[in-house]
């Protein structure tokens, strides 16, 4: 009897996580991999870090070769092999071997794809220039690094402001390269909230990063050598003699839609919680296929390294069977981001995506420590919490600071999971100790802040709302900090009455106007609200996150 | 020119800032004022302090989680 063929289409994290699992699943099966690219199971998201020379070795981003997976598994792959096309009825498969040109058709029992996702690059003026690449492939981060070892570049543009495009800043920056990042949309780092972004811009921008943001790259301009020169802007030229294109990544979906396989929503293959698409028996993986937002239900790509090894394990054990033994439900675009020393981490929805989607949403913003503050080494971390009002369900979080973020992050992303509110978070029991956390944890001090907000003890303006406030003209910022503190940051024409002072001094308050609290990270501007109304004031606002998370301008 | 040394180790933010903030006060220009403190924040808001009031940041150093600032006074 014939053996049982799987053939796994893509060979990076999904397609090698699939073909692993299927494997140990059914010892008895042939399981093939082709593959387009030369090298597989390579660690594509550390290739930011391959830049600079954080990571050394070409060897360290391979986790295995071809010969590692056939004799350690008895996994045969075939790299540089390129899938035409797929007969779903017939289940047949022709591929082409890029090297000799040479076209087979083989029969095929299972079925998955993980082709993964590529860059788009727009077909701008020069952009066939020397000197522009993408940073997807090993081959892309080793071109880009010897072009940097042989001190080619003093000046750099990455176009694109996600996560590859950032981290590939940051790694340049480390190599003393001047670099400026260009951004389509108004705000870097996707997924988070406008305020949250806007302090994460500030980090960077005083690590001397240029940002451009809404800057479209209308092309580029070469030397004598064909090599990029200078990137043009609508407004602008930089000069940059490396440009990364981290614009934005498509799935790879040509092959799956000549077989009739549907797409979703976004454009990506429409799978089922089995990770099973359209056709019976075809399973599709990784950056190619579409995920369900766990919380809204709807369709989403999350082109992310941990799904995509979740989607093949998933694949991988359901292939082949009657019963489905284990499902993927969604995922929360739960991400974390380190640039030089400041870390970022969201999961679930911002609250913009929460109001797009019609929740009742309350959000606050809390500074706090990682750490206990008698502990040397603790840093501060803003936490931004959202929740819904009626049901007190969690929605997502956004955490940046120079501590610890991915610990609240992972707690809120599993609190979401498992469906838990405001209520379960501030009551969990979490580990503690003045090494590890305060005594009430970050996460846990802005779930009670977030219900004190909902039971109405106070009522908070988040950073973005204050300008808006202030240009109606009835309202006044009272800096309740000491005078040291004013004196070195404060909002421009905040009045400065320090806490302690505000008995003997609050007649210098105006009368009638909306009073907007201020402190350093809005305890004290708290703590200042009882004050203030037994003293006869009544429309009282604290400034949510105080001057810590305070991104826009101060004096 | 007088030597003014605090310790502010220990003291959370605000607390040496200001303690820096009042020193200053009493102290007259050229006066060397010595700093020491364990609260992080408190690089940043040296800094900031020293380019606002004009005052010289003679040195500002971490070593084992101390921050040592040495400001002269202008």
């Amino acid at each position: 009897m014939e053996k049982v063929r799987l053939v796994v289409i893509g060979g990076v994290a999904a397609g090698t996580k699939a073909a692993s699992k299927a494997r140990r699943e059914h010892p008895d099966w042939e399981v093939l991999v082709i593959t387009r690219d030369k090298d597989i199971s390579y660690a594509g998201c550390g290739l930011p870090y391959f830049l600079s020379g954080v990571i050394k070795e070409r060897k360290e981003l391979v986790v295995r070769g071809p010969q590692e997976f056939l004799d350690d598994q008895n996994i045969i792959v075939l790299t540089q092999s390129e899938a035409l096309s797929i007969d779903p009825t017939q289940k047949k498969l022709t591929f082409r071997e890029l090297a000799t040109n040479q076209i087979h058709t083989i029969s095929y029992d299972h079925l998955v794809l993980a082709t993964g996702a590529s860059p788009v690059l727009p077909p701008l003026p020069g952009i066939e220039l020397g000197n522009i690449y993408p940073l997807r492939t090993i081959e892309n981060a080793e071109d880009i690094r010897s072009l940097l070892d042989k001190g080619a570049v003093k000046e750099a543009v990455v176009v694109g402001a996600g996560f590859v495009g950032l981290e590939a800043a940051e790694n340049l920056a480390l190599k003393g390269i001047r670099v400026t990042v260009v951004e389509m949309a108004p705000l870097v780092l996707p997924g988070y909230d406008e305020e949250m972004s806007q302090y994460v811009r500030n980090y960077l921008e005083e690590k001397g990063m240029e940002i451009r943001t809404g800057a479209r790259v209308r092309g580029f301009t070469g030397n004598l050598d064909g090599k990029v020169c200078e990137v043009q802007l609508e407004n602008e030229a930089i000069p940059a003699q490396l440009v990364i294109w981290a614009g934005g990544v498509k799935p790879n979906v040509a092959l799956a839609c000549a077989s009739g396989l549907k797409l979703g929503p976004t454009g990506a293959i429409a799978v089922n919680e089995y990770q099973e698409s359209s056709i019976q028996g075809i399973y599709a993986v990784g950056d190619c296929a579409e995920n369900t937002h766990l919380i809204t239900g709807d369709g989403v790509w999350c082109p992310m390294g941990s799904t995509s090894n979740k989607t093949g394990r998933i694949a991988g054990l359901n292939i082949g069977r009657q019963d489905q033994v284990d499902a993927l439900p969604g995922v929360l675009g739960t991400s974390v981001i380190k640039l030089f020393e400041l870390h970022a981490g969201r999961t679930g929805l911002t609250e913009e995506q929460a109001k797009a989607k019609g929740y009742n949403v309350v959000s606050t913003i809390v500074p706090a420590n990682d750490k206990a503050h008698y502990y040397p080494g603790y840093q501060q971390i803003i936490t931004k919490l959202i929740a819904d009002r009626t049901s007190g369900r969690v929605l997502g979080v956004q955490v940046v600071g120079e501590g610890v973020v991915d610990k609240p992050v992972d707690i809120v992303a599993t609190l979401i999971s498992l469906g838990g509110n405001l209520e379960q978070l501030s009551r969990l029991d979490l580990a503690y100790a003045p090494p590890f956390s305060m005594a009430i944890s970050s996460t846990i001090l802005a779930a009670h802040v977030l219900r004190n907000k909902i039971q109405g003890k106070f009522v908070g303006v988040n950073p973005g709302e204050l300008g808006v406030i202030l240009a109606k003209g009835d309202a006044v910022i009272l800096d309740v900090r000491t005078e040291a503190e004013n004196f070195i940051r404060a909002i421009p024409g905040s009045l400065n009455i320090p806490f302690n002072e505000l008995v003997l001094r609050y007649q210098e308050i105006p009368q009638n106007k909306k009073l907007i609290v201020v402190c350093k990270v809005g305890k004290r501007a708290y703590l200042t609200l009882d004050k203030l109304r037994s003293l006869g004031f009544t429309d009282l606002a604290i400034l949510e996150g105080g001057l810590e998370a305070y991104p826009y301008e101060v004096i | 020119m007088a030597e003014i040394i605090i310790n502010a180790r220990g003291l959370q933010c605000p607390g040496p800032i200001v303690q820096l903030f009042n020193q200053s006060k009493q102290a007259g220009s050229g006066d060397v004022i010595k700093i020491e403190v364990t609260d992080h924040g408190f690089t940043k808001d040296v800094q900031a302090w020293c380019k606002k009031t004009g005052n010289e940041l003679v040195e500002l150093l971490d070593q084992g989680g101390v921050i040592y600032a040495t400001i002269r006074k202008c």
